[in-house]
């Protein structure tokens, strides 16, 4: 069976390279990996600096560790973040014939060593044997035996939490949640960076026991530890980490058996239909209270509604209005003994907030999918759903921005960016407003069904259309030139009158870009729906 | 060949209708619309008139043109070459008249997914421009015949199949249309709704309104439709009363016929005997 399950996979990854379109990102993926994958190797075979000789086999030792450490990381937070585990071949495929649950988890198993990631990890886990070559004939012999336990170790870890989150993630309400925790997951991508920064010394010059004790004692870190004690003879150890190595895959691969049974045998949808409120939804909802019943306000409180409810709306919107936050108090926080850029830069997040969220948010008739089709046939109602979703948009991003441009320099003791915030903040606003409804429709790009895959959240705009909103975002520096021209000069001849002056026009410049940027966006709805319509249909 | 005999037959018919009809306007007239994708003609010139309080049914096999056809129809895809009008008002020149008489049910595209079934339809109507408490009357009455009144508080994206064809045409009704294109309107749904909207759609004809509905039940149209058409290969094959079109048999064998179809199945597979 396991034959066949390989050449499924391998005919089924062939089928998928068809085209050019389809092979030159699987191509630059893997030669990725694959230099990922030597450097690691060559880091295991060398190991630490030399020292003396017992030191540099501990160091060496350590460095592995690590390293190993973070390879599986990324087997468990690889599949969350990117485009999901690899269901190249999936069990429900198997669903209806005569094999039992665990025979098909062993065949699924084995044959999920055939592909590139394994293989890239294989190539960098070998780094590990030519380092027990060089460390004797004992090391070697126990290399050649942990380097497959770990390739499989990090396989079968992989399938577990994948299939674990995948049991929770099968009903849309776990799947909504699957979406926030990719994008927080990405979040993280930034303090990690710092991290890693602060990691390489600690391993190198030895300065943490215990953050390297806890390395060696994680099970990524036996078959280096294995390596170690064969090469000082300490054969205890080695059976140890060994047996340690690969009892654990025994019960990884018996935990995932035991998660294919339960999702072969139980429904796809296991919890309830979520409710859209706890109370009170009869008689329209609270909402249409508040918003004038017109058709703008009817699209505004359909919008408040959808950022609210949808995750992947939530995982777009949210993050930016994070980020904006994060991204200036990062470096004030991390970078404050060098003081480079220190505090300044803080008071300035609002404007990132805005930009960010403007960026992020930049195809909403992508992410509504095929809906585009209930505004098109009401009659003449592309103005009011431009409208509406300017609306629904700024009720999210400008409370964030303008509380922040309030609040932060006075908090940073910048009282002097006073006159440039209150007058960015209004003109990005509604320019971002604007900006965001042109480049919804103009630069619009399919985002896939979330039916078909948890972890899809986003969708890829494509060259081109990445290009084309770059280019339309550049309308945002158009909108902040007015304000900054006028700030700037009275800085220059010290006139705080000029400076002032800034705010009531940046207010004007706000509406202005609003109003005449979502005009632009109106008209392309009304002239060319059928076409947008086309543009954001799942593929 | 007696197949283009029995369509050209079945044309007069239409038009001779047509010139019997008050006023003359079809509800629905499409002239030699033609639709390609990538250089594959989907729609290859159909022409098509839906008289006014008729039942029309929309046959044809799968990938016939029948979805492309109904876009192009609502203004929902553009054509290459054609016109579509709505009781006289032409999609594509005059859309704001002509998308006031009619109300869509597409197949296989989205709602407004993060609503309850109540707030898309308050939605649907304030986007409209309905007075609030003519679209909260209707919203109510619709809810309660077609039985989604106690699924109040659930979103539309967590709606079976049947709920959201259900829903789909409630929004097509809102506004009280003359005339309802509805694309495979009883796909996945259970023999008790398809009665309901089966009800609804003959009570819309009887007091005047006309339906256009494809399918590729034959029974169901049979039983359902005054008019038939059937398309194959993105051309219209045939269209008439359904009586002219099935000439004395039934309209599934008639159809068959006309698309130049063969039931297959009676070949190879002797193993399959026990």
């Amino acid at each position: 069976m396991v034959g066949v399950l390989i050449r499924m996979r391998l005919r089924v990854l062939r089928h998928g390279l068809r085209g050019s379109a389809r092979a030159a990102p699987f191509l630059v993926g893997s030669v990725f990996g694959l230099v990922g994958g030597l450097f690691t190797a060559v880091v295991l075979a060398v190991g630490g600096p030399g020292g003396a000789a017992g030191e540099s086999l501990a160091i060496g030792t350590d460095v592995a560790a690590a390293l190993l450490a973070a390879w599986t990381l990324g087997w468990v937070v690889g599949p969350v973040l990117l485009s999901g585990s690899d269901e190249t071949l999936q069990p429900e495929h198997f669903r209806l014939l005569p094999i039992g649950p665990r025979r098909l988890a062993g065949g699924l198993l084995v044959s999920a060593v055939v592909g590139v990631p394994p293989l890239v990890s294989l190539v960098a886990f070998a780094g590990l044997v030519v380092r027990g070559a060089t460390l004797g004939v004992g090391p070697l012999v126990v290399a050649l035996v942990v380097v497959p336990l770990q390739l499989a170790l990090v396989l079968a870890l992989s399938r577990v939490v994948v299939g674990a989150l995948g049991a929770v993630l099968r009903s849309r309400r776990g799947r909504d949640l699957g979406v926030l925790l990719a994008a927080g997951t990405a979040l993280l991508i930034v303090p990690a960076q710092y991290a890693v920064k602060a990691i390489a010394p600690i391993l190198v010059e030895r300065r943490s026991p215990g953050f390297v004790a806890v390395l060696r004692a994680l099970p990524s870190g036996w078959a280096p530890v294995a390596v170690e004690a064969a090469a000082r003879a300490d054969w205890w150890r080695v059976v140890g980490a060994v047996g340690g190595l690969a009892a654990l895959v025994a019960v990884l691969a018996w935990a995932w058996s035991a998660l294919l049974v339960r999702r072969m045998t139980t429904p796809p949808s296991a919890t309830g239909p979520t409710r859209a409120g706890r109370k009170g939804a009869a008689a329209g909802g609270g909402l249409w209270a508040l918003v004038p019943a017109t058709p703008v306000g009817a699209v505004a409180a359909k919008e408040v509604r959808t950022w609210w409810r949808d995750a992947r709306r939530r995982s777009v919107l949210v993050p930016g209005l994070v980020l904006g936050l994060a991204l200036p108090a990062l470096p004030a926080v991390l970078e404050d003994d060098r003081g480079h850029l220190g505090v300044g830069v803080l008071a300035y997040a609002p404007l990132f907030v805005i930009f960010i969220s403007t960026m992020n948010t930049g195809n909403l008739y992508g992410f509504d999918g095929t809906a585009l089709w209930h505004t098109l046939v009401q009659p003449a109602a592309a103005g009011a759903d431009v409208r509406g979703r300017q609306l629904a948009w700024l009720v999210y991003v400008a409370p964030v921005a303008v509380v922040a441009a309030f609040a932060l320099p006075a908090l940073s003791g910048q009282t002097g960016a006073y006159p440039w915030l209150l007058s960015l903040v209004p003109a990005l606003l509604g320019g971002g407003s604007g900006v965001l409804a042109v480049m919804s429709v103009f630069a619009a790009y399919p985002v896939p069904v979330q039916r078909s895959n948890p972890f899809a959240a986003g969708g890829m705009p494509g060259c081109s259309k990445a290009l084309l909103q770059v280019a339309i975002s550049l309308l945002m520096l158009v909108v902040a030139l007015p304000e900054v021209a006028l700030v700037a000069a009275g800085s220059v001849v010290d006139s705080a009158a000029l400076r002032w002056l800034a705010t009531p026009v940046g207010v004007g410049v706000g509406l202005l870009s609003a109003w005449a940027f979502g005009r632009i966006a109106v008209r392309r709805l009304e002239e060319r729906g059928p076409e947008l319509l086309a543009a954001v249909r799942p593929r | 060949m007696d197949v283009t005999r029995e369509a050209a037959g079945a044309q007069e018919g239409v038009r001779a209708e047509g010139a019997e009809d008050a006023g003359g306007v079809p509800a629905l007239r499409l002239s030699g619309l033609v639709k390609a994708f990538d250089g594959r003609t989907a729609v290859d010139r159909v022409s098509l008139a839906v008289p006014r309080g008729s039942f029309f049914g929309l046959v044809g096999p799968n990938g016939a043109g029948k979805t492309t056809t109904l876009s192009m129809a609502v203004g929902l895809l553009r054509p290459d070459a054609g016109r579509a009008h709505i009781l006289g008002a032409d999609v594509w020149a005059d859309p704001a008249r002509a998308k006031e008489l009619v109300g869509v049910l597409p197949d296989g595209l989205t709602l407004p997914e993060r609503l309850t079934g109540r707030e898309l339809l308050t939605y649907t109507g304030l986007l409209r421009g309905l007075p609030p408490d003519t679209v909260a009357r209707r919203t109510e009455e619709l809810l309660a015949v077609l039985e989604l009144a106690e699924a109040d508080r659930t979103l539309v994206v967590d709606y079976s199949a049947g709920m959201r064809k259900k829903i789909g045409l409630a929004t097509a009704l809102l506004h009280a249309p003359k005339l309802l294109v509805l694309d495979e309107p009883f796909e996945a749904v259970d023999p008790v709704s398809a009665a309901t909207i089966r009800t609804i759609l003959r009570r819309f004809v009887d007091s005047g309104g006309a339906v256009v509905l494809s399918s590729h039940v034959m029974t169901l149209v049979e039983q359902l439709c005054d008019h038939v058409a059937v398309i194959a290969g993105g051309r219209v094959v045939a269209s008439g009363p359904v009586e002219l079109v099935r000439g004395g048999q039934s309209l599934e064998a008639a159809f068959v016929h006309l698309v130049g179809g063969r039931t297959g199945g009676a070949e190879g597979l002797s193993w399959l005997a026990s």
